[in-house]
């Protein structure tokens, strides 16, 4: 496979702890691959499962869903616990459609933790760089 | 909105940040042939003045419709942009950041991806933005008051500040009485102690009707928004009454003896105490968790002022702001750490504090067993700056100053005294390196090391102090009669507690985190909620109190004006689409859903004003009838699809 080939990765993150952690990744120059787009949200459990399907139908090759720490960093309470949920169901989904689970992340990664952050992308991308980009022409993976 | 899109993007050089990754006049160029764009540019600094004018007189000119801004994260500026907006003539909402600095030009270095990637943000921006309306604010009026968690220097500082500009303050504090730390510090300067600082503050606060102060209580429940919250209290009962003379007779009947925290352990106390001379509020206390009720405090009291069998209360607040200072904990060492815990002769500062301290168990003097030593070593940074395993990473910031200050009152009071100070660095910053000037007068003996930390040995023989001397490069061991560790600052124990409830974050080191460490020191990320006081890092008293009274000043220009915004960006339901399943009232954690009647039809109903906008509820619908403001699905479809589809004008 072409060496080059950086992966894309769409990231629906919430706007309290988890994008703010990558903006502390940004104000400590910590240098990452440049394979995530992030889609900010309010709380991850804006993170509608028909994203997820729209960024892989859109030529993400993994998505991941992150917010802020269970039980009790979410900044709405118990939005996280929602996004748990359909994260799980979600996951089924996918997988039954073919697409391998390393494609799908769901992480918690709160305000303080940048590290964690680049380490997600960094892990991530190394990920889908094995596994090559994710194949939409084959019966699966259609999205409406 | 049927309106079509005139967009116009913006894109930022933020000096170099942004211009030396990314290609910045490509960026501008590419961004001019996105869909509905009518004019794209780039500028040096589009937050400042000539920034934003360019932006305005376009709006105008060009009849913009929609803004899209390429700069740093929306969390620095995205209110400024939207001011911009607004003052000329658009709603303020019709705007979209895309970050390419944080999320870009600062975590890359290839010019040529950066500028692919700074391409593909805009892009989805862009794109959200062909789909963004205007959104009504809606104003609720606000309850002009605040509540304050901690009374210690920081806490106080607030109420008074607050109090004596007309505003009704709750002071929430969970020991039985107010000061914190501060009121047990001795020394905390040469010639001023702790507890002169706090018993002033005591004085406004006793004159103060405003200030409504609640000892031995928590904050156990925290509803609503900025400008009208709700909090539950819970009060644990005082058992002792206003009649209390403090005359001392129940203290001698009873029969219960613990160790003194106020004196940190250097002496005992009964179940049934006064904390300190002066503390306040006044009278004794009857501490729950060690008392038998055996009732002999009770028939010793003849002013009949105590009652074994008060209960606990629950009360509800309502207050327009909160302050969070509920401070820091002492860092405790392990036991052996530098000998902790393993020899009379090792104490922490805060217990040679209160030796030092005229009202403290030796009424002053440094009695270390029995006697007062002839020789004291203090070793720096127990607890911090990772001396050890178990410390922080972090400095405390006060150690330092505190440790001269005492380490001079010794050779003040015993001039025969000889003190080692063992350090890696003095950190006596600003106005305290006097301090160490004065320390060096006195002929205390400064012991530098890097790397090992000293070992503080306990032998039959006595205690030695065994440290590699950085300047002489040679391991020496001094005898010593008594050592006192300087323990830093760590954030409370329980600090978990008050997060739970209040959604308050905390930073890395697990102090509370501020909205932005320079440009809003005393904000938390969650608007009506300030951070006062070393609750949000190692602070000193002085530093304490100024954020103290920062904290109050913000909290005033939120309610002052006596009604606030509420989240604009909340849930809205169409009615067209609801059936009215309700699938969204299990979603929302707010409970800001219901379902009513309306022409026969069931339909989903969603409460403004409990509405926090997390968008949960939006992501639930199964028919796409919710949907949440500025995050519809729509808009987010859009930004999605972009990735994709690059569509020609
Ligand atoms: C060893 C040592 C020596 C020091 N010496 C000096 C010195 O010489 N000079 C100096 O300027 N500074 C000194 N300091 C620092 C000083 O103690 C602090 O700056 C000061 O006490 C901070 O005040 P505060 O109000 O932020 O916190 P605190 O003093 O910690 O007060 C916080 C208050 O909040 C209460 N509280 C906690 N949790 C809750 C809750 N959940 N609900 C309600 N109330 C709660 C606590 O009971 C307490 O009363 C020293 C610190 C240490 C560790
Ligand atoms: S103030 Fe001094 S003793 Fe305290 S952590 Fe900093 S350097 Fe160490």
């Amino acid at each position: 496979m072409n060496r080059e080939w950086t992966p894309r990765i769409v990231a629906f993150v919430c706007n309290w702890c988890t994008y703010a952690a990558a903006d502390l990744a940004g104000t400590s120059r910590m240098q990452q691959p440049d394979s995530v787009r992030i889609v900010r949200l309010m709380c991850s459990g804006r993170a509608d499962p028909q994203f997820v399907l729209e960024a892989i139908a859109n030529g993400a090759d993994g998505v991941i869903v992150a917010g802020c720490h269970p039980p009790s960093d979410c900044h709405y309470q118990e939005g996280n616990y929602r996004a748990f949920r359909r994260f799980m169901l979600l996951r089924r989904v996918l997988e039954s459609m073919g697409v391998e689970k390393e494609r799908f992340r769901l992480e918690w990664i709160s305000a303080s933790e940048a590290r964690k952050w680049v380490e997600v992308v960094r892990s991530m991308t190394e990920d889908l760089k094995r596994l090559g980009p994710l194949r939409r022409d084959e019966e699966g993976i259609k999205v409406e | 909105m049927s309106e079509k899109p005139r967009i116009g993007i913006y894109i930022c050089h933020c000096g170099l940040n942004i211009a030396g990754t990314v290609d910045v006049e490509e960026l501008a160029r590419y961004a001019a042939s996105l869909p509905d764009v009518i004019v794209a540019r780039d500028y040096v600094f589009m937050c400042s003045e000539p920034g934003q004018n360019l932006i305005k007189e376009d709006i105008k000119e060009k009849e913009l419709n929609r803004i899209v801004i390429a700069a740093c994260s929306p969390s620095m500026h995205e209110q400024t942009f939207r001011s911009v907006l607004e003052s000329a003539g658009l709603n303020k909402y019709l705007l979209e950041m895309a970050n390419i600095r944080e999320h870009c030009s600062w975590i890359h270095s290839d010019r040529r991806k950066a500028t692919e990637k700074a391409k593909e943000i805009v892009r989805m921006a862009a794109s959200k933005a062909r789909y963004l309306e205007p959104i009504e604010e809606k104003t609720f009026p606000t309850t002009r008051n605040v509540m304050i968690l901690g009374g210690g220097v920081a806490g106080m500082r607030a109420a008074i500040e607050l109090a004596e500009y007309g505003f009704e303050v709750y002071l929430v504090e969970r020991k039985p009485i107010l000061g914190g730390k501060s009121a047990v510090i001795g020394y905390i300067s040469p010639g001023i102690r702790g507890k002169e600082i706090v018993q002033k503050m005591f004085e406004r606060i006793r004159g103060n009707p405003r200030i409504h102060v609640f000892t031995q209580a928590e904050l156990i429940e925290l509803k609503g928004f900025a400008g009208n919250f709700t909090g539950k209290l819970r009060i644990h009962p005082k058992h002792v009454n206003e009649r209390c003379n403090e005359c001392g007779e129940c203290e001698d009947a009873c029969p219960i003896e613990i160790s003194n925290e106020y004196d940190f352990s250097l002496s005992r106390r009964k179940a049934i105490y006064k904390p300190f001379p002066g503390s306040y509020p006044e009278g004794y206390i009857i501490d729950d968790r060690v008392c038998v009720k055996c009732g002999e405090c009770v028939r010793a009291c003849r002013r009949k002022a105590i009652d074994l069998d008060g209960e606990e209360k629950l009360i509800e607040i309502k207050f327009g702001a909160l302050i969070i200072a509920v401070g820091y904990d002492p860092y405790r060492p392990s036991k052996g750490e530098f000998g902790y815990g393993l020899s009379d002769s090792v104490l922490t500062l805060f217990q040679l504090e209160r030796l030092l301290d005229e009202d403290g168990p030796t009424r002053g003097e440094p009695i270390v067993r029995g006697k007062i030593p002839e020789t004291i070593a203090f070793v720096q940074c127990v607890g911090s700056r990772s001396t050890t395993p178990s410390s922080r990473p972090y400095c405390s910031r006060m150690c330092c100053t505190s440790a001269l200050t005492n380490a001079i009152r010794l050779k003040e009071k015993h001039p025969e005294i000889e003190i080692f100070f063992i350090y890696r660095d003095i950190m006596t910053y600003g106005s305290d390196e006097g301090l160490y000037e004065e320390a060096g007068k006195r002929m205390i003996k400064f012991i530098k090391y890097e790397g090992e930390p000293p070992q503080v040995q306990i032998t039959p023989e006595g205690v030695f102090i065994e440290v590699t001397d950085y300047l002489l490069q040679e391991s020496i061991r001094i005898p010593v009669d008594a050592v006192i560790l300087s323990t830093g600052m760590i954030p409370p124990r329980d600090l978990g507690d008050v997060i739970a409830v209040t959604r308050a974050t905390c930073g890395e080191e697990g102090f509370l985190r501020e909205a932005h460490i320079k440009l809003a020191p005393v904000e938390s990320p969650t608007r009506g909620i300030y951070i006062a006081g070393s609750v949000s890092g190692p602070k000193n008293i002085r530093e304490s109190i100024i954020s103290g009274s920062a904290a109050a000043a913000k909290a005033m220009a939120l309610i002052s004006r006596g009604e606030v915004v509420a989240e604009p960006m909340i849930a809205k339901v169409d009615e067209e689409r609801c059936s009215g399943c309700g699938i969204c009232i299990s979603a929302c954690p707010y409970n800001a859903i219901s379902i009513e009647e309306k022409e026969g039809d069931r339909l989903a109903r969603v409460e403004d004003a409990l509405c926090m906008g997390c968008g949960t509820c939006a992501s639930a619908c199964p028919s796409g009838a919710m949907q949440q403001l500025g995050f519809k699905d729509i808009q987010i479809r859009a930004q999605i699809s972009a990735l994709s589809e690059v569509e020609g004008k």
